[in-house]
């Protein structure tokens, strides 16, 4: 699956503050959440984390859920999430299931 | 939405439950010869399922009902909570023998249901305990115009795991009403640390509140698939403001405000294209032999075809530009191709060739019902299921078949009261073989029982005046007095036959294929009734022969010898007939040119050839100017070119482009012998 | 639109669910039987599977159990084409992984209203 191999690829480059970014998949479901899980592992320890959601096409609730917890943890160890490339496939989704507080989405649609 | 014409699909829905059936039926008689096997069961169930599932797709409601109460029974089977004996397998033999006509009925178009199978559900009805009437649709409230449902949903962690996602269901729900989120939150039991996170695992909840005129059954009906895989309560909004009772508590941590999902509505992708017309290909389905191939046959096909192609490409390239030192490769080239060419047809012919298994497997049914009616023990046996045969051949075969087994049963095999008289064991065996024996394709029918009754079969010939009283017949005699036409009597033609009976009728069945039959017997033994067919009816090996301009070709199975005849061999008889001796016999000799009419051929008999050929033990000498040489003939249908001819069986193009007759060497034979007998 | 695996050994009743979703635009790859689907399951990403639950070879439950142990098949949506006979059936599937079911018979337009529920 293309998802799985885009998630794997990308080294965590530095953003320009010092924080990992970490890139979603543009499919971004089930099948790839195993591979993200253990990348987004990798920075946890770095303090703070973005997330770039620019190629992402396709996501679920395992997706979400996951994110979501990243930043459960991320928050306990001091750290932060941010976003950059947010687009209207994760905004809806994260609408629908009511977790856009949880990830700390900005509102406008796209950043 | 367009309709989608379901037609197309009505063919392939008789052929398949008419498999099924078949299957059905082997399976039942395999249960009831005792076999224990649970697959056999499933094999039963699975037929019939599939048969009312599709007649319920397709609109065939009678079937589909009729099938629905079979089913019922053999679930209950499939389940053990009902036994198998002989009694529920005769019913549901009577079943598929009732579907069988049932779908004919159907494929024609008929009414399905009668009163008889009618009468046989109703039988079937009684026997399923506790048969309910179809439950009625789950009685909810009327749907009671609340202001909305508020509606909490905690997902059991391996909700993900059954590929439902809360998110597909929240846009359902979005397309019934609005939708609030009150409240996510992450259950307690959830891992605090990624690295123990299973991501497959769900370890979210929720509190919505849908609201609109919506019907309770609505809302649930949402989440028919995940029930068992969350905790799930809808009640009305009303109700639902007072604190819902918890059964998992919340994390407090990420508990986020009430959020009013934006009403963005869900941009649903639009239909994509039209249903595209499909009236085009409704006409598809008008009736039409068709045949299945095994994709084996369709590769080989394919490899020939490439093997063809190289060789054209080889010819055409000596071809452009020819210099004489290239004959010996030009011939190498030609070879090639007839080698291809060959290997070709035989891979075509190959498409027709069907395993006769699915005409022995109407045998085990038949026998069955036998025994029950004669009171008589038969194991069947069955050899050579996988042997092919034309599929004309194959389909015009079984009620032969069925005519000899019948006979073996009801005439060849004994009681067991008499069988154990005889010092036998009392369950007679009857076996039926199918095997390759030269360019034919053989089956056998055997049985171990009282073999012929030569004194019966005499006395009766006598009676119907085939023998002169007091004639002395030898036992190859006898055997073939059973196949005469007349042996046998309309008065005697019961469901069962006598031996005998339309034993005529089998043999001539089995000549229009080409093909023979005779019997072996011993008294005290069994018999044994051979029948040799042709591999196909499409090809023949012949002898070319010329008589006058015309070329006629002699089927080379049927050719005894050829030779020159020297006068003194030759004898006139009275009446004008010509016999000649040959190996002990006098043969009649049968002028081809005379009996077809041919100008300037050969007319006295010692300059040409005499061509011995043989059917079924009797011989004629065919005399011909010429032989010419061996050719496979694609044997083209005189009847459906032209009309049936008198002692021809087909037409040929010869490799010239001429036109050549096929020989029927039986009607020459007959003819010849009409000659002889008025002599 | 999605690439979607038809499962059924009846060709007449795979024949018309194929015949309806390519109808809808859809690509459909079809198998006669659990274990030919799993064949083909793993050389494609199908988006959706359609799967009849008595089957001969492989049948339908045992189908979806080795499905949802391929990873790229977690969490595809997999439906079981079932007559409402048999609940226990129902939940049998379930229990093996399988997201929802499809009560026989069903007409071409429901069909397609499952499909499009199923794939959003």
């Amino acid at each position: 699956m293309g998802g799985k191999r885009a998630a794997k690829n990308k080294q965590p480059p530095a953003a320009a503050d010092g924080a990992a970014v970490v890139c979603l998949p543009a499919d971004c479901r089930l099948a790839v959440q195993m591979a993200l899980k253990e990348q987004l592992q990798q920075v946890l320890q770095h303090g703070d984390i973005v997330i770039d959601a620019q190629a992402l096409e396709r996501v679920d609730t395992a997706a979400l859920q996951l994110l979501v917890l990243l930043r459960r943890e991320l928050e306990h160890n001091g750290g932060a999430l941010a976003w950059r490339g947010t687009n209207e496939v994760l905004h809806e989704a994260a609408a629908l299931l009511g977790l856009e507080q949880s990830l700390n989405l900005p509102t406008a649609t796209s950043a | 939405m367009g309709a989608v014409d379901l037609t197309q699909f009505h063919k392939t829905f008789f052929e398949e439950s008419l498999e099924g059936l078949d299957a059905m039926e082997a399976a039942l008689l395999a249960l009831d010869s005792g076999s224990t096997d649970h697959e056999l069961v499933h094999t039963i169930f699975r037929a019939a399922h599939s048969i009312k599932g599709g007649a319920a797709t397709f609109g065939f409601a009678e079937v589909a009902a009729f099938t629905h109460v079979a089913e019922s029974l053999l679930e209950e089977v499939r389940s053990e909570r009902r036994g198998v004996d002989g009694e529920l397998i005769d019913l549901l033999l009577r079943s598929v023998d009732c579907l069988r006509a049932m779908l004919d009925h159907t494929s024609h178009g008929l009414p399905a249901a009668d009163a008889d199978s009618e009468a046989l559900r109703g039988e079937l009805v009684r026997l399923v305990s506790g048969e309910a009437a179809p439950a009625p649709a789950a009685a909810t409230p009327a749907a009671a115009s609340v202001d909305g449902w508020a509606i909490r949903f905690v997902a059991l962690p391996h909700l993900l795991q059954t590929g439902n996602d809360p998110l597909r269901l929240f846009r359902e729900l979005q397309q019934l009403g609005q939708l609030d989120v009150c409240r996510a939150f992450v259950v307690d039991a959830a891992p605090t640390q990624l690295a123990e996170l299973d991501p497959g695992q769900c370890w979210l909840g929720w509190e919505l509140r849908l609201h609109g005129a919506v019907a309770r059954a609505d809302v649930a009906a949402v989440f028919d698939w995940v029930e068992g895989d969350c905790e799930l309560t809808i009640e009305p909004i009303a109700a639902a403001s007072v604190a819902p009772v918890a059964p998992v508590a919340v994390a407090p941590t990420l508990v986020a405000p009430p959020v009013a999902a934006p009403a963005a509505p869900v941009a649903s992708p639009a239909p994509a294209s039209a249903p595209r017309p499909v009236r085009e290909t409704a006409a598809a389905s008008s009736e039409g032999s068709s045949i299945r191939v095994g994709i084996d046959k369709v590769d080989a096909l394919i490899n020939m075809m490439g093997e063809l192609v190289i060789t054209q490409s080889m010819l055409s390239d000596i071809g452009e530009h020819f210099h004489l030192s290239q004959l010996e490769r030009l011939r190498e080239g030609l070879l090639q191709l007839e080698r291809n060419t060959r290997e070709l047809q035989e891979s075509v012919m190959r498409i027709r060739m069907l395993p006769i298994g699915s005409v022995f497997n109407r045998f085990p049914r038949l026998v069955r019902d036998l025994e029950r009616k004669l009171g008589k023990q038969v194991k069947l046996e069955l050899h050579g299921e996988h042997t092919e045969l034309d599929k004309t051949v194959l389909e015009k075969i079984g009620d032969p078949l069925v005519h000899l087994v019948r006979n073996a049963i009801d005439h060849g095999l004994e009681s067991p009261e008499q069988r154990r008289a005889a010092g036998k064991n009392e369950t007679g065996t009857l076996r039926l073989d199918a095997y390759h024996e030269g360019g034919n394709i053989v089956v056998q029918i055997s049985d171990d029982g009282a073999g012929l009754n030569r004194a019966a079969i005499v006395a009766k010939a006598e009676q119907r005046g085939l023998i002169r009283p007091g004639q002395e017949v030898d036992d190859a005699e006898v055997a073939e007095l059973i196949f005469q036409p007349g042996f046998s009597t309309a008065a005697q033609a019961t469901d069962l036959s006598g031996r005998g009976v339309g034993m005529d009728v089998v043999r001539r069945n089995v000549r229009d294929l080409g093909g023979s039959v005779g019997v072996r017997s011993q008294s005290g033994k069994g018999s044994v009734f051979t029948i040799a067919l042709p591999l196909t009816l499409a090809i023949i090996d012949g002898l070319v022969t010329a008589v006058g301009e015309e070329r006629y070709i002699v089927p080379l199975i049927s050719i005894v010898e050829s030779l020159r005849l020297r006068p003194e061999m030759v004898r006139k008889i009275a009446g004008g007939g010509e016999v000649f001796h040959f190996r002990n016999e006098y043969l009649p000799i049968m002028r081809l040119h005379r009996a077809f009419g041919c100008n300037a051929a050969i007319t006295e008999i010692e300059r040409g050839i005499v061509v011995v050929v043989e059917e079924e033990g009797r011989r004629v000498g065919l005399l011909v100017d010429d032989l010419l040489g061996q050719q496979q003939a694609v044997v083209k249908s005189l009847e459906a070119h032209y009309q049936r001819v008198q002692g021809i069986s087909g037409a040929t193009i010869l490799s010239d482009g001429s036109v050549a007759l096929i020989v029927d060497v039986c009607g020459v034979v007959r003819l010849g012998q009409r000659g002889k007998a008025a002599a | 639109m999605a690439k979607i695996l038809a499962v059924d050994d009846s060709a007449s009743m795979r024949g018309m669910v194929a015949f309806t979703l390519r109808g809808a635009g859809h690509e459909v790859t079809e198998a006669e039987n659990g274990q030919l689907a799993l064949d083909a399951a793993r050389g494609n990403a199908f988006e959706l599977v359609l799967a009849d639950v008595n089957m001969p070879v492989m049948d339908g439950i045992a189908m979806v159990r080795q499905l949802r142990a391929l990873d790229a098949y977690k969490g595809v949506p997999i439906l079981m084409l079932t007559t409402e006979s048999h609940t226990e059936k129902k939940m049998e599937g379930k229990a093996a992984g399988a997201t929802g079911w499809l009560v026989k018979p069903f007409d071409p337009e429901q069909l397609l209203a499952t499909v499009k529920r199923v794939l959003g």
